[in-house]
């Protein structure tokens, strides 16, 4: 027992369980906060009214309800001015919201998967995840799949994910002298952290490509990086 | 149904957004158009005020030889003004439609602030598309 | 039958970890790792991550069963979908138990990443989790 608090030892000892962490052989059930008597101010763990945590909620629960757009529209209009509040150029806001969407898309992948029970698969493939995420995870965002999705014809590290009319977007109009923004940034986070998750590591942005019918087309730029093209070449079957 | 042009006043009577949807309309300077809103903004508010009836909302309709003009005013002050050709029906249809595009584009856009005059480009590209067919 | 089971987070870092006995056959539970043997769990199960590593690559399933062995132990790991690794030590043959048990502290742990003040990486502190991970154990091992 005593290793676990060596400082040598690579792991460091920070389990709730205290039988693990005191050193006593005999293991006694970790105190639970909910059994306990509620105190004022005793206790730093803040429960919900209906003293139910977040464990007690059902993953599926919400898996075919819908978010209103007026108030996803409203509450991300207010992420962009606070966004904005806290940054100096253009870029400099399309990482905030980039890293806004960035944490998002690090559950959603979890949450995807997890949803499929045992049928779920990681993907391993660039095509598949690709796949997986103008598929099913653009479908669980928008209701839809993506647009299109195309490899670039100059550089082999490069793909384009196309959506025509950006969910995020549909009410934002971007004043002429920011003309280089594009508020899609935030998608272009969830996608990004969703590759990374699967361990695609990969650089992602957001551009607008407006066209006469489609004049919000985005085309989410997908970089992916140096490793997992060499991973790719030698996986079998290819 | 033709609409020759719409304006857009803000509680204080500035004007925040015009557009002239047919050709040949006599151009206005900005400077006129300002005044022709806060002209309009205390009119509004003086026939609100000696109107017999109590609660009054003020001016909603004003029908000349040339033209029709509907004044709808939001809960919040906020007016639109929709010039018609005379004798068109069914005007306030249009204004209604016209304050849930300014609903959707307008107030839901980040990049606008309050009362300031409307530069929104999917706001503008909406009210066209709605405007467009009906000419 | 006696496990050690731990979380590592995707920087091969440990988020969570603990140890229980069987409840099955009237085990109570309890774990009986000698003194000596607990350091080396914790070897055993991080030299199994380099295999982890290949497995993960061939096999799709998060569950990747048996993927190691140390003497008479046996590692089964789970791999989560931002991977993540369940890892449990056991010395006995159990696959489908010990799916059950992944399942559910899949779930749970898929709850903890719900927590908005929860980032990935960072340790499992929650005690609620715990109570959830042992519950489990107890439910199938």
């Amino acid at each position: 027992m005593s290793n676990l608090h060596n400082p040598a030892s690579p792991f460091v000892p920070f389990s709730p369980n205290p039988a693990i962490q005191s050193g006593v052989a005999s293991p006694t059930t970790p105190l639970s906060i909910s059994q306990k008597t509620p105190q004022l101010g005793s206790s730093n763990l803040r429960y919900a009214s209906s003293r139910k945590s977040i464990y007690d909620r059902h993953l599926n629960r919400t898996q075919r309800s819908e978010l209103s757009k007026a108030s996803f529209a409203f509450l991300f209009g207010e992420m962009i001015q606070y966004a904005q509040k806290q940054v100096s150029g253009i870029q400099d806001l399309e990482k905030k919201l980039n890293i806004q969407g960035y944490s998002i898309g690090q559950r959603l992948l979890e949450l995807l998967l997890h949803r499929e029970g045992r049928s779920a698969k990681r993907e391993t493939r660039v095509l598949g995840i690709l796949q997986f995420v103008a598929q099913t995870v653009y479908r669980h965002l928008f209701g839809k799949p993506a647009d299109g999705l195309e490899k670039s014809r100059d550089n082999e590290d490069e793909y384009m994910l196309i959506d025509n009319d950006p969910a995020v977007n549909s009410y934002i109009s971007v004043p002429r002298e920011m003309s280089q923004l594009n508020c899609a940034a935030f998608v272009a986070g969830i996608i990004e952290a969703v590759l990374d998750g699967s361990l695609f590591p990969s650089r992602v942005t957001a551009h607008s490509v407006p066209t006469e019918q489609y004049p919000m087309k985005t085309v989410f730029l997908i970089k992916f990086d140096e490793s997992v093209l060499e991973r790719e070449s030698v996986m079998p079957n290819n | 149904m033709v609409i020759l042009s719409i304006l857009i006043l803000n509680k204080a009577g500035g004007l925040i957004y015009q557009r002239d949807f047919n050709e040949g309309l006599k151009k206005l300077s900005s400077n006129d158009y300002l005044v022709l809103a806060g002209t309009f903004h205390g009119v509004h508010a003086i026939t609100s005020r000696i109107s017999p009836v109590p609660g009054s909302g003020g001016l909603e309709v004003l029908e000349s030889d040339q033209f029709r003009m509907q004044c709808f005013q939001t809960l919040t002050g906020t007016k639109f003004l929709v010039f018609a050709e005379p004798h068109q029906p069914n005007i306030d249809v249009v204004c209604r439609r016209v304050y849930e595009l300014y609903a959707d584009y307008v107030m839901k856009n980040p990049f606008y602030q309050i009362e300031m005059p409307i530069r929104c480009e999917s706001f503008d590209r909406h009210l066209m598309a709605y405007i467009k067919p009906k000419q | 039958m006696t496990f050690y089971f731990a979380i590592i987070g995707t920087k091969d870092n440990p988020i969570y970890e603990t140890e229980f006995g069987t409840s099955k056959q009237g085990g109570d539970g309890h774990a009986r790792f000698p003194d000596e043997q607990r350091p080396m769990n914790q070897f055993i199960l991080h030299s199994a991550l380099d295999i982890v590593e290949e497995v993960q690559w061939v096999q799709k399933e998060l569950y990747l069963k048996t993927v190691d062995r140390f003497n008479n132990l046996l590692v089964s790991c789970f791999l989560t979908a931002g991977n993540i690794k369940f890892l449990l030590l056991h010395d006995s043959k159990a696959e489908d138990p010990i799916r059950q048990f992944f399942a559910d502290v899949h779930e749970a742990y898929v709850k903890t990443l719900m927590n908005p003040f929860y980032e990935v990486d960072m340790r499992i502190t929650s005690t609620v989790f715990d109570s959830k991970v042992r519950a489990a154990a107890k439910k199938y091992l």
